[in-house]
């Protein structure tokens, strides 16, 4: 299957604060290929959400482009937006962010319901996604019931209801011990060999190293692009054989 | 999908669903209870002009609540002025009724006094009349001091046939018999001989009113213009007259009902908009997430509405089983205070209880379902 890259171009965010003008990224420029994993590193305030917020849609940018394909990002109006968080991106955040009144299974399939896919088809995929993750025994616990391991492997399973071209993980690993951390790193790796751009924002030395490129950013800048590093042995690992945390 | 989730969202978080359903159900149970008293009256009213004998009804000046003050206008003449006119307007039967309040502090002991003649066939005055227990006024003695009790007040009264029933100082009546009309005004009316009642109030030459039958009823309204053009001093009423007095008189308690019931519904429009405010501030980050997977604005303004909504429906099921039960309760009460159920609920009374909790229940989810939709995303979902 033919995916898109992501293209992010002299990107900048400056917030105007009563206290002045607070320039949180400048001058970003980079490409993100499909089937590998980027990881986005730097210290706190170097500006990783900020560029997630940007390239994901949730924010638009005071200078510069991100494309996906043949769409302008930047330029679009939220309904479009809105549209191709929908279809194309995939989110994993740090707090699991599930909706606590819905099943892992209703989790799942919330964007699918948003995309207008019958009920019974997308009951069909969410199952799938369960299964691919090991939760099929979960699918009718709430979250609160879920070890975080398992909550962030139902988060995964959602960010891929609509099958998007990219995934975004922020932090996806700093509510988990090593052990989940580990599990969820390699899904999110069995996901980029999909074929899928996978952005992972982390502060964790270890899960950047098992990406295929790494970002610095400091200061809003991004300061050091990492060689695509050889691929870690356990990404290659097929998607069911990632069990449960 | 928007429906289910706004579904599961009031079911998955029941204290807070219930306790603002709670607050809704006693707004509309206490704003159907008030207007219910208005449904009942005209109910009640309705009943009774189906009973109503006479096709017309003269009064000396405008028919207004002075019938029923304790001094009557009616000059007696008009009787015989009127029947001498007989055959010109088409009546057939001339009837003079005297209307007498006994007040009391006790409802027990209050009582409405009916002089008409005693050899008058009641039916020609209430339909409904009938005889439950003794006899008639006899026509014989048209003066004589005895009474036929509706059966609502002897019951109130603790009388019966054979007890003395006192006016004034100068009148004391026995009760001959005791009448049914079925819930009616004669259920608490006292039926005397004139002359008698005429006496014993000091008023010989006056009475409240003329009960006229006519030969065609259905001309009753032609002909009550006609006497009121021949006789510019009195007041002619047909039935629809009456009955459209008492519904200015009810619109009037409408209004001021509508107004006390005012206040419920704001206080309740002001729980539910406090309740889905709260939520939408609580689940914030909920609101971001469904965003950041793909949902629009519209999404989140129309799920907190439809939240709004069906609280609000919820709400108003409850409270007009709450209304009902209290209408119930005001009715046993009423009943056994004056003899008349005062409160009904009817469908129409329902159906405005349900419009208007929806839209309460719309409104006061509109500024909650706005500040959802604002909601930025990348704030929301780094919210702890």
């Amino acid at each position: 299957m033919l995916r898109l890259v992501l293209r992010a171009k002299g990107l900048g965010k400056v917030y105007r604060t009563p206290s002045g003008e607070v320039t949180a990224l400048t001058g970003f420029d980079h490409t993100f290929e499909p089937g590998c994993v980027t990881a986005v590193v730097g210290p706190s305030g170097s500006g990783k959400s900020t560029l997630l917020n940007l390239l994901a849609g949730f924010d638009t940018p005071t200078s510069g482009e991100v494309w996906i394909g043949n769409d302008a990002v930047h330029a679009l109006p939220e309904r479009e937006r809105s549209r191709l968080r929908l279809r194309r991106f995939g989110f994993v955040f740090q707090s699991f962010n599930l909706v606590a009144v819905l099943s892992a299974e209703q989790n799942v399939a919330l964007p699918m319901g948003l995309a207008g896919i019958p009920s019974a088809l997308r009951r069909r995929r969410a199952t799938a996604l369960l299964e691919r993750f090991g939760l099929q025994h979960r699918a009718d616990h709430l979250p609160h019931r879920l070890s975080g391991g398992e909550r962030q492997r139902v988060a995964l399973a959602r960010a891929l209801a609509n099958d998007p071209d990219v995934v975004f993980a922020d932090e996806p690993t700093g509510s988990l011990d090593s052990a989940a951390g580990s599990k969820v790193m390699d899904a999110l790796a069995a996901v980029a060999a999909e074929g899928r751009i996978v952005v992972l924002v982390t502060h964790d030395p270890t899960l950047a190293g098992r990406a295929q490129e790494r970002l610095r950013l400091h200061d809003g800048r991004l300061v050091e692009v990492g060689a695509p590093a050889v691929l870690d042995t356990r990404t290659s690992i097929a998607p069911h054989d990632v069990g449960a945390a | 999908m928007i429906g289910s989730l706004a579904l599961t969202s009031l079911r998955r978080r029941p204290l807070r669903t219930f306790l603002t359903a709670l607050g809704i159900a006693v707004a509309v149970g206490s704003t159907v209870i008030f207007l219910s008293l208005g449904e009942g009256m005209r109910r009640a009213f309705a009943q009774e002009l189906r009973g109503l004998g006479p096709d017309l009804q003269v009064s000396f000046g405008p028919f207004d609540g002075t019938v029923f003050t304790a001094v009557p206008e009616l000059p007696i003449r008009y009787v015989g002025t009127l029947e001498a006119e007989a055959e010109r307007f088409g009546i057939t039967s001339v009837t003079p009724i005297l209307l007498y309040v006994r007040g009391s502090l006790a409802t027990s002991t209050a009582f409405v006094f009916y002089g008409v003649p005693a050899d008058m066939d009641p039916r020609s005055l209430y339909a409904d009349f009938e005889l439950i227990a003794g006899r008639s006024l006899d026509p014989t003695v048209p003066d004589a001091l005895e009474a036929v009790i509706g059966e609502q007040a002897a019951r109130r009264a603790g009388m019966t046939v054979g007890d003395a029933l006192r006016l004034n100082p100068r009148a004391s009546f026995e009760i001959v018999g005791v009448a049914s009309a079925t819930g009616g005004l004669l259920d608490n009316a006292i039926l005397v001989p004139l002359p008698a009642l005429q006496d014993a109030i000091g008023t010989t030459d006056r009475v409240s009113f003329l009960a006229l039958d006519l030969r065609v009823p259905e001309q009753a309204s032609r002909t009550a213009a006609q006497i009121a053009a021949a006789y510019p001093e009195l007041g002619v009423q047909t039935r629809g007259d009456i009955s459209s007095i008492f519904e200015r008189g009810m619109q009037i308690t409408d209004v001021v009902r509508l107004g006390i019931s005012g206040i419920a519904l704001i206080v309740g429009a002001i729980a539910v908009a406090n309740t889905m405010l709260m939520s939408v501030f609580e689940r914030t980050r909920e609101f971001g997430v469904v965003r950041a997977v793909g949902a629009r604005p519209r999404f989140l303004f129309g799920l907190v509405l439809i939240e709004a909504l069906l609280l609000s429906l919820v709400g108003a099921a409850a409270g007009i089983v709450l209304g009902q039960v209290g209408a119930h309760v005001v009715n046993v009460l009423a009943f056994e205070v004056v003899g008349v159920e005062v409160a009904a609920v009817t469908p129409r009374l329902v159906a405005f209880a349900v419009a208007v909790a929806a839209a309460m229940g719309l409104l006061a989810g509109l500024l909650p379902a706005a500040r959802a939709a604002r909601i930025p995303i990348a704030v929301a979902v780094a919210r702890e």
